[in-house]
């Protein structure tokens, strides 16, 4: 599985005028693309400033200790505001908890729901046009060097061929675009047409003139060539009609005539969008190039021809020059790296010697990274995570040392001034009120460990990667790369007008399941229950179409239908777009329908980590115990389980387990030593001493047993039935 | 004013809540009436908007009623004028519309007799509702005073000329403490959200004695006492009386809230949704207090909630509400035994379970009122189907539901 993100070791703390809040003490977890991972936990438990440090948008007051929160092959911690600009709502969404205080109370929905497409619609076209264009001149650069090779006719022969892919390009995406739209103009017609022959079937005749007149329109727009390419002239003339034969009718009374009308209408959108759709790559190739008109064939005729004319023309003949240059630039950077290895060697020294020199290791550094620069293969989509992040990392081993030095140094002072003064008092035979504490010393070992391990990993890994160069599939990769550019290009012809904005926003408030969108798109969110202003929330998280989306706790100022629509939503949204979910709730009910994994959060650690079957069926640890009985369900009779007590104060975090003050089951060991992660299968973790194998044996309370018990058996009655 | 049945204690009769938007009218509320009886809780479950909140402040008087009537302990306590005014106008109509198709003198003038004497008996249940809305606290604060009267007169009669002077304080104390009672602060309410139900700039003691001192409560002494005894009451300790509610956690905030609300000593509390916006486990905490409370005092709760395994494992009894209409109401393990309207079916096929293999097959069931009933010529009522169990249907979905039951 591709991981999408990765949090390594963060460690995140507040400054308050009390002392410093450890809201996030050291974890780690990882999400994959098209996963849902659930971080469940009680308020105060660090599981929104986890998500919030990934958002960067934790409060001022925040101090990041540590860690890394890898997306994209780059560290987020570290990179700009500036870039992080550009992936915060659009690459990576978030749906907070509150939907009153996320909304902007002053503003329309329809402008909250547009400003932000209108925006990123601006960047991004920018941005793909950047990409494509780059990414063409390195390809035609690449493809100079590998198959001219000097020779200056070959070589312009190429370039030629990079314009015309770049012509024809912007020419498919143009008529896919005009196609996708006639396309779901007939998929929404369609529908609507069924709802209104539906209602008005049922005498129910709300607004059915301003529909009938908005269903004309979207069959009008339906017109395509592929799609209503025979019976055209028979639907925009009924759909002209309609509205007409609409009007005539009396308020109230049956419908009859609208609705035979609207039934003929039917069966011709249908049998339009049962047809396959052309393939326009090949397609814009020939209306570019082939100075003919489109042959008069059926859609799978035309798509084989298309294929063919293409392939004859141009593709095959580039992708062959394209797949030499992607090996030649593969090849280049092997050698490269082959080098570095060697450079990577001789430097190791420099961090092993008794005594670090700052200005020396500085130099080193700028070395090294200029060095890890030229190892990238900018021909690779799939971008290293480990060779982008190396050098910020090292630079930050190195400053790290030499900053604490200075500091050191001071403390150092301050405790020989001190320790003075204290032992003169006790040579006084006084009792000195104060203690001193000798300041601790930066760790020289630990630093050289640390520089040397980053730097013994990057030399693995590229002795890993010089291992596999054998086993690379250069055909697919050509083909990623000609999906690439595809890509790119659709992204700069996507336009998006305030029209077109407000089209979509109307079209995702459907989405998300708000009724009449029109009129409410108009209106403010004060005007809006709960729960629709929640699915605004999740509407406008959605206009960007991100890779990762943070829900926190979405659906707990929601009513149960609601909630289960809102949850549904997520749901298909995931399968559909296959981004990847963090969850955060502490409702663990709505994980179980959720979540693929679970992590289960308590005083700013992970305690507990598996899939969801490993956390409700087999769950290991007390506090994961304590959630699952505190909750009723439709069985419960008994008296409730409720956690005694309050989460910890995290300025004072308590020695030993964090939980274990309100632990029934606390051993003696909890109140001294922190449990570390117990491996239970290869997939679930828990951090109780309960796991240890001298510990002795504990049954989960009654309430999670019996229900587990019940609920094993109703499915085991369930599967009877079937 | 009327009596009614001892063991009922509230009673909603008929109640509709409309809210004027412009020009049209949103039926908050329509057409409810349900009655509960001392010491049991009941349940009222709906998705937002479909007015439970509405039902729970109209019944404390936070809003006018428009129509139906409530009953507290026996007394009418909330009344609203519409269905009468619109009993005139359909009587006004009718005689119109008989009067136009031709009458004979003689008929038209005992029409007109007839309309008369019962526009007549409507305008008077008008005024005896809008009486009883306005006057329902005056003239129990009278009772009251009465009674104190009766316990201290003779008493002052006879006393000692140096306990008299006493005696006379405390009279007039407690005189004007029955002059300020009102009939609805047996009624009590718990808010859904304990962050903006709780003023930040009082002190945990001084919200918690306000409605004490609003009664006329005076002796400082009397009123620590108390504020202590509901803070231990609900799991609080007395330190924290000085402190300020932002000082407090999600779960302490509603303690607050309800030492606020059983300070007052209330008969029935009306909890909306008091557990929504807290911690699964601090609401086992809240929910664990009320239930414990609830034996103590013997409380009448109405619970108004989402949360429907919450709501089961507290209620005794539970309605279920659509877009303002009461559709199901049953004991609450009837309910999810046999559940019979479909916004109900749906309502409960929306519920997660912690149970992920049975989450993966769950099938939500979707209501659509336009596709599964037709009332376009039988209009649907409440109707008791089995002992205890009401259900909103019309004739021949009556005929339907009777058959799934069998």
């Amino acid at each position: 599985m591709e991981k999408k993100l990765e949090v390594k070791n963060l460690v995140i703390s507040f400054r308050t005028s009390n002392g410093k809040v450890q809201a996030v003490r050291n974890i780690s977890f990882d999400v994959a693309k098209g996963e849902t991972l659930a971080i469940v936990g009680e308020s105060g438990s660090g599981k929104s400033v986890t998500s919030k440090a990934v958002l960067g948008i934790l409060a001022g007051n925040s101090i990041i200790e540590g860690g890394e929160i890898i997306y994209d092959g780059r560290d987020l911690l570290k990179i700009s505001e500036e870039e992080f600009h550009k992936i915060r709502g659009d690459k990576i969404a978030m749906i907070f908890q509150d939907p009153m205080s996320s909304l902007n109370p002053i503003v329309k929905i329809g402008r909250q729901l547009t400003e932000a497409m209108i925006l990123k619609n601006k960047a991004r076209r920018r941005e793909c046009r950047d990409n494509f264009n780059s990414y063409l001149k390195m390809l035609e650069q690449n493809m100079t060097e590998a198959v001219a090779k000097g020779d200056s006719a070959k070589a312009a022969e190429l370039a030629k061929k990079c314009r015309d892919f770049d012509k024809f390009e912007y020419k498919h995406i143009e008529l896919e675009a005009a196609y996708n739209d006639a396309r779901e103009s007939a998929v929404e017609a369609v529908s609507e047409l069924e709802n209104l022959v539906f209602e008005l079937d049922k005498k129910v005749d709300k607004d059915v003139k301003r529909r009938v007149a908005e269903v004309s329109g979207m069959a009008k727009k339906s017109c395509h060539t592929y799609l209503v390419n025979a019976k055209q002239a028979q639907l925009v003339k009924l759909a002209d009609e309609l509205p007409n034969i609409a009007a005539q009718e009396k308020e109230g009374k049956d419908y009859a005539k609208t609705i035979a009308a609207m039934n003929e209408m039917l069966p011709i959108l249908k049998d339009a969008l049962a047809l396959d759709a052309p393939n326009f790559f090949a397609l814009g190739y020939y209306e570019t190039f082939a100075n003919a008109a489109v042959p008069e064939k059926t859609i799978p005729e035309l798509n084989v021809f298309m294929r063919r004319y293409l392939d004859d023309n141009f593709m095959l003949s580039f992708i062959r020059d394209a797949k030499e240059a992607l090996i030649y630039s593969a090849e280049k950077s092997y050698k490269q790296k082959e080098e570095a290895i060697a450079f990577f060697q001789e430097k190791r020294s420099v961090f092993t010697r008794e005594q670090l020199d700052k200005k020396e290791c500085m130099e080193v550094y700028k070395a090294c990274e200029k060095k890890v620069q030229e190892t990238i293969d900018r021909m690779e989509i799939h971008k290293d995570g480990l060779l982008y992040t190396f050098s910020t990392g090292l630079k930050g081993e190195i400053e790290k040392y030499f900053d604490g030095i200075k500091k050191n140094e001071r403390e150092k002072a301050r405790y020989t001034k001190q320790k003075a003064k204290y032992d003169a008092l006790a040579a006084k035979g006084k009792e000195p009120e104060w203690k001193v504490v000798p300041a601790s010393y930066t760790d020289l070992e630990l630093v050289k460990h640390n520089i040397c391990g980053q730097i013994d990993a990057l030399t693995a890994h590229y002795k890993e990667l010089l291992d596999q160069r054998g086993q690379r599939d250069f055909d697919a990769e050509t083909v990623a790369v000609i999906d690439y550019l595809k890509e790119s290009a659709s992204g700069v012809v996507e336009k998006v007008t305030k029209r077109i904005a407000k089209e979509k926003a109307i079209k995702l408030m459907e989405e998300v399941g708000i009724p009449e969108p029109r009129t409410r798109y108009n209106q403010y969110p004060f005007e809006f229950s709960g729960g629709m202003r929640q699915r605004i929330v999740i509407a406008i998280a959605l206009a960007a179409n991100p890779d990762i989306l943070i829900c926190d706790e979405p659906t707990t100022a929601l009513d149960v239908t609601i909630q289960a629509q809102i949850l549904e939503l997520i749901n298909r949204l995931k399968r559909e777009r296959n981004i990847s979910v963090i969850f955060i709730t502490h409702d663990l009910g709505v994980v179980a329908n959720m979540a693929d994994r679970v992590a289960v959060m308590y005083a700013g650690k992970i305690v507990e980590y598996g899939t969801a079957q490993d956390i409700f069926y087999e769950a290991a640890h007390p506090y994961t115990w304590a959630l699952l009985s505190s909750m009723p369900d439709l069985d419960t009779t008994e008296k409730l389980d409720a956690i005694p007590g309050t989460p910890p104060n995290m300025i004072y975090p308590p020695v030993g387990d964090a939980f274990a003050a309100r632990n029934k089951y606390a051993l003696k060991i909890d109140f001294e030593q922190e449990p570390p992660m117990f491996g239970i299968s290869d997939t679930h973790y828990a951090a109780t001493w309960l796991l240890h194998p001298d510990a002795p044996k504990v049954e989960p309370p009654k309430i999670v047993t019996s229900r587990i018990e019940r609920m094993k058996n109703r499915r085991e009655a369930g599967d009877g039935e079937e | 004013m009327e009596k009614n049945n001892e063991e009922v204690l509230l009673k909603i009769d008929h109640l509709c809540q409309y809210f004027k938007m412009g020009k049209s009218e949103l039926k908050a509320v329509d057409d409810v009436s349900f009655d509960i009886k001392k010491g049991e809780v009941f349940g009222l479950v709906g998705e937002s908007g479909c007015g439970k909140t509405t039902t729970g402040r109209s019944i404390i008087k936070l809003y006018n009623v428009t129509s139906g009537n409530i009953y507290f302990k026996g007394v009418r306590i909330g009344a609203g004028i519409r269905s009468y005014k619109n009993a005139i106008e359909k009587a006004r109509a009718e005689y119109n519309e008989k009067k136009t198709a031709g009458l004979s003198a003689e008929e038209d003038a005992r029409l007109k007799k007839e309309l008369d004497a019962f526009v007549g008996e409507q305008k008077a249940a008008i005024k005896a509702a809008k009486y009883d809305q306005k006057n329902c606290d005056k003239e129990y604060a009278q009772q009251r005073v009465a009674q104190v009267k009766e316990k201290y007169e003779p008493l002052l009669a006879k006393a000692a000329p140096a306990e008299k002077e006493k005696l006379a304080k405390e009279y007039k104390n407690e005189l004007r403490k029955a002059k300020n009672t009102k009939l609805v602060t047996q009624i009590q309410m718990i808010f859904q959200d304990p962050i903006a139900s709780l003023d930040p700039r009082l002190t945990v003691r001084e919200i918690i004695a306000e409605g004490l001192i609003i009664q006329g409560e005076r002796d400082k002494e009397v009123i620590d006492r108390k504020v202590y005894e509901m803070l231990e009451m609900v799991g609080l300790v007395r330190e924290h009386a000085s402190r300020y509610p932002h000082e407090f956690s999600g779960g302490q905030r509603q303690r607050i809230g309800v030492a606020r609300s059983i300070i007052m000593n209330p008969d029935m509390i009306i909890a909306d949704e008091p557990v929504s916006a807290l911690d699964v486990s601090v609401q086992a905490q809240v929910i664990n207090l009320l239930n414990e409370l609830r034996e103590k005092f013997g409380l009448t709760i109405l619970f108004v909630a989402h949360d429907l395994s919450v709501v089961k494992y507290f209620s005794d009894r539970i309605g279920v509400m659509y877009f303002g209409k009461l559709v199901e109401m049953a004991p609450s393990d009837e309910l999810f035994k046999n559940p019979l309207h479909p916004y109900t079916k749906s309502l409960l096929s929306a519920i997660p379970l912690p149970d992920p293999i049975y989450e993966k097959q769950r099938v939500r069931i979707v209501y659509n009122p336009l596709a599964e009933h037709d009332y376009t010529v039988d209009k649907p009522s409440l109707r008791e189907i089995k002992p205890g169990h009401f259900i909103q249907c019309n004739e021949a979905e009556y005929k339907k539901y009777m058959e799934e039951l069998k």
